[in-house]
């Protein structure tokens, strides 16, 4: 009798996980068309739309970019704690507790020098998402609580946080009892290039080739990799992996903080409950379908923008934005499900 | 007048292409205590499994109540009688001991729970309440649990899993009075497995021995058997190596002074007054059963291991409140036992894990030479002839053998001057065995120092020039290799000094 088992390939192929993405795209876009079908619409007149209307021009093409930075941003900060083998689940909060840093370093400080205050700000938005992720860290490191769940809860704490701050000690008299806080100046606004797109994203471009390269090639990457394959080699490699964890968790929560100090300093330009629109939670997404390669990560973030906007542009005609959010699950899904075929192969095994 | 309960022919166990059981006749008298004698991997276990319906033989039959039973399972195995209990406790830690013991359909004891609880208390002389959770004994009244859970399931054929393994001398004690009575005042049958020669000599009425996989020896009475008797058939006759143990030996490498361990953490073992040393060009074996303090001392001396009393002296200089990496500078190397998980990180590639020793030797400050590493590992496998997949497939996708060389190669491709080796060889087959152990003789014609920790006599009897032999955490006895033998080694690991 013999037995069919799973093992893993020897053979890596490095373009695995590009196609499985296209693989995933490709069933997102089949489960899409359906869906448009059964709604009595021309799946290729609503998606061309879609492309046109979200890259078929600079200015369009702008805001699908802009829309990406948060998410590439965080992605990154996903990418950088999976490293050591931990999910971030709470970029969504560390987004919010960058805004509010930055917010509250605004409100508190005057540097006369915009350029630096810029600076200043985006190194605060950095720091809050790190605080964001304070707690956490040290639950994990000193009494091993699971990250996944103390991340994610920490969540609702920063949202309800914000609600407070919005609707209390910051809410703008001026606002017309909209919950939000006062605008920032336009001294601190981040500046564009070509009038619509954000310097943010030159930001974006910096951090993924520095997240590549913390990942990749330097000596703090290695031991992450080391120390998140087994605590026992790293403590036998002479790594301090409570150490390495701590750091990965604090870049991780960072680069979402500094997600949201962009937002608000190049698109919202005011703290409020708007300040994202779960990108966070996209941004895990974005991260798993790309196997937590920062350079994948901005790609998918960049489609991912993109098809935020289109889904966007085509609710003007009546068809429901939500189609956007199901290509994009379905492609994680999808994306995943192929993955498995790429690393494994069914194997046969002689009994006797 | 004895009766047979139970009993096997050829009883045919595999695992891929390792015989775990190898044509096993065994069989049980009604009301006895039986030792079940044999090294590690000796097939003990695996026989017990196949009694209790675990595993499946792909041959052999089994009759139980002269009844032959086609394909026992776990379910009917229990109705039938036999009980198991594992090395690995299986009780619900969060439950009371009332609902352990009650967990079972198969319970006899539900209206009269009371009344049995306590006769069985006085057995074992259990002192906690069963209402107290399971999770708040210490492992020895777990242990008791665990038989009285067999009691109160009505099986009639108790299989005791290494029960001492866990237990102080004083609970072993306690344990053996326990068993007599119930198989004199219950009649219970029961079958004891362990390793320790004195252990089996005072428990049990008839000893059976298996050696890789085959009942070598069955039904030897107790009483009259010698131990010496039993060693040679636990540990079968050993060939004397030809390799040559003339080289020079230099000036000491590594002292160890006065190392104690106390045993406070479960799962660590420990360790009393360890005085050892070892100079360039002489590899000393540590011999003994495993979980009798190997480990802790590979690892204390490698510096993982920080709370421990003692002194470690690497080439003259005290290490011992230094860590890992000073050691490493001093160099040492330590192979560890553990392959998958200490000395290797699964999931991580075979690229990263070939630089684990000495990554900081293919970086530039904060930056990390891709192209170093690579020419690192490429070094390895044409020096120590490693078959392997591509650096960047995951390290599991290397055979055992090819893990090993790769470890192997990367800690002493360095010549390091101690080495530190834990079971270098186990579960490889014959020619990896012989690659490794040519490295071993190379390393030290090299004039390293080599500390050998193996459970294979033939093994350190061909590489080693000195042995000492471990037992409960103590050197309990130091060889001359040529004045050791099968016979006083076995014996010693068994715990018996003459």
């Amino acid at each position: 009798m013999n037995n069919y088992i799973l093992s893993k390939k020897t053979v890596v192929n490095d373009f695995a996980t590009f196609y499985s993405f296209l693989i995933g795209l490709f069933i997102a876009i089949f489960i899409g068309s359906v869906i448009l079908l059964i709604q009595d619409q021309n799946p290729i007149n609503i998606f061309s739309l879609m492309i046109k209307l979200s890259v078929g021009s600079i200015n369009s093409l702008s805001s699908s970019l802009n829309k990406a930075i948060p998410l590439i941003l965080a992605g990154l900060g996903i990418s950088i704690m999976n490293s050591v083998k931990l999910w971030n689940i709470g970029a969504e909060g560390q987004i919010f507790l960058g805004a509010i840093a930055v917010n509250l370093i605004y409100i508190n400080t005057e540097i006369y020098n915009s350029t630096l205050f810029i600076i200043v700000l985006l190194i605060s938005g950095f720091i809050g998402g790190s605080i964001c992720i304070l707690l956490p860290a040290i639950t994990k490191v000193f009494f091993g609580v699971n990250e996944i769940i103390t991340t994610l809860l920490t969540n609702y704490i920063i949202i309800g946080l914000t609600v407070y701050l919005v609707n209390g000690p910051w809410k703008d008299p001026k606002s017309l009892n909209f919950p939000a806080a006062a605008y920032v100046g336009d001294e601190v606004y981040l500046p564009t290039i070509n009038g619509k797109l954000s310097s943010g994203f030159l930001i974006c471009i910096l951090f993924t080739i520095g997240a590549y390269y913390l990942k990749e090639k330097s000596v703090f990457g290695y031991e992450m990799r080391i120390a998140g394959g087994s605590a026992m080699t790293a403590l036998y490699a002479g790594i301090n992996a409570k150490q390495k964890t701590f750091y990965a968790m604090l870049f991780g929560g960072g680069f979402a903080g500094l997600a949201g100090a962009i937002e608000l300093l190049s698109q919202t330009h005011r703290v409020s409950i708007g300040i994202s629109q779960g990108f966070g939670y996209t941004a895990i997404i974005v991260a798993a379908i790309t196997g937590m390669r920062p350079l994948g990560i901005f790609l998918v973030g960049c489609l991912f923008g993109a098809l935020t906007i289109g889904g966007t542009v085509i609710q003007t005609i009546g068809v429901s934005s939500y189609i956007a959010d199901i290509i994009q699950a379905t492609t994680l899904i999808g994306a995943l499900v192929s993955q498995f075929f790429f690393t494994y192969q069914i194997k046969e095994v002689k009994n006797g | 007048m004895n009766k047979k309960i139970l009993s096997t022919q050829n009883i045919t166990k595999t695992f891929g292409q390792i015989k775990a059981l190898d044509n096993v006749d065994f069989h049980l008298y009604r009301g006895k205590i039986h030792g079940l004698l044999g090294e590690n991997g000796a097939g003990k276990s695996s026989l017990m499994n196949v009694l209790s319906g675990i595993y499946q033989p792909e041959k052999g039959s089994i009759y139980i109540n002269n009844q032959k039973q086609n394909s026992l399972n776990p379910d009917l195995a229990s109705k039938l009688g036999i009980g198991m209990v594992h090395q690995e406790f299986r009780l619900v830690e969060s439950f009371s001991i009332k609902d352990n013991l009650t967990l079972s359909k198969a319970n006899i004891y539900i209206k009269d729970f009371e009344e049995a609880f306590n006769k069985y208390s006085k057995i074992f002389s259990l002192s906690a309440n069963h209402d107290s959770l399971v999770s708040e004994l210490s492992v020895g009244e777990k242990q008791k649990i665990e038989i009285m859970k067999l009691i109160f399931n009505n099986n009639k054929i108790m299989l005791l899993d290494e029960p001492t393994a866990v237990l102080t001398p004083q609970e072993t004690n306690q344990l053996k009075i326990s068993l007599e009575t119930l198989s004199k005042e219950d009649e219970k049958t029961i079958v004891f497995i362990t390793h320790k020669l004195k252990e089996i000599k005072e428990f049990t009425e008839t000893i059976f021995v298996m050696k890789n996989g085959q009942m070598v020896a069955k039904d030897l009475k107790t009483k009259s058997v010698k131990d010496e008797e039993l060693v040679t058939l636990m540990m079968g006759e050993v060939t004397k190596s030809a390799i040559k143990k003339d080289n020079k030996k230099g000036e000491t490498k590594l002292k160890v002074e006065n190392i104690s361990l106390a045993k406070n953490v479960i799962g660590f073992n420990n360790l009393d007054g360890i005085n050892l040393s070892i100079k360039a060009g002489e590899v000393l074996g540590i011999a003994g059963v495993s979980g009798n303090g190997q480990v802790e001392l590979a690892n204390i001396i490698s510096g993982i291991y920080k709370n421990f009393e003692g002194k470690i002296i690497i080439k003259g200089q005290d290490v011992s409140e230094k860590g890992v990496k000073a050691r490493k500078k001093l160099n040492l190397s330590y192979i560890p036992e553990n392959r998958l998980g200490v000395g290797l990180a699964p999931g991580v590639s075979i690229l990263d894990n070939s630089v684990v020793k000495e990554y900081f030797n293919a970086s530039y400050g904060p930056h990390l030479s891709t192209k170093k590493m690579v020419n690192y590992l490429n070094l390895l496998v044409k020096e120590f002839s490693i078959k392997t997949a591509e650096p960047k497939a995951e390290i599991s996708t290397l055979s055992g053998g090819n893990m090993q060389k790769l470890l192997m190669g990367r800690e002493l491709i360095s010549s390091p001057e101690i080495i530190i080796a834990a079971q270098p060889t186990r579960g490889l087959d014959v020619s990896a065995v012989e690659a490794l152990h040519e490295l071993i003789i190379s390393q030290r014609n090299k004039g390293s120092a080599i500390m050998l920790i193996s459970e294979d006599l033939d093994e350190l009897f061909k590489l080693s020039d000195r042995l000492i032999v471990l037992y409960e955490g103590k050197i309990i006895k130091e060889f001359n290799i040529n004045e050791a033998n099968t016979n006083n080694v076995g014996l010693a690991m068994a715990g018996v000094i003459e």
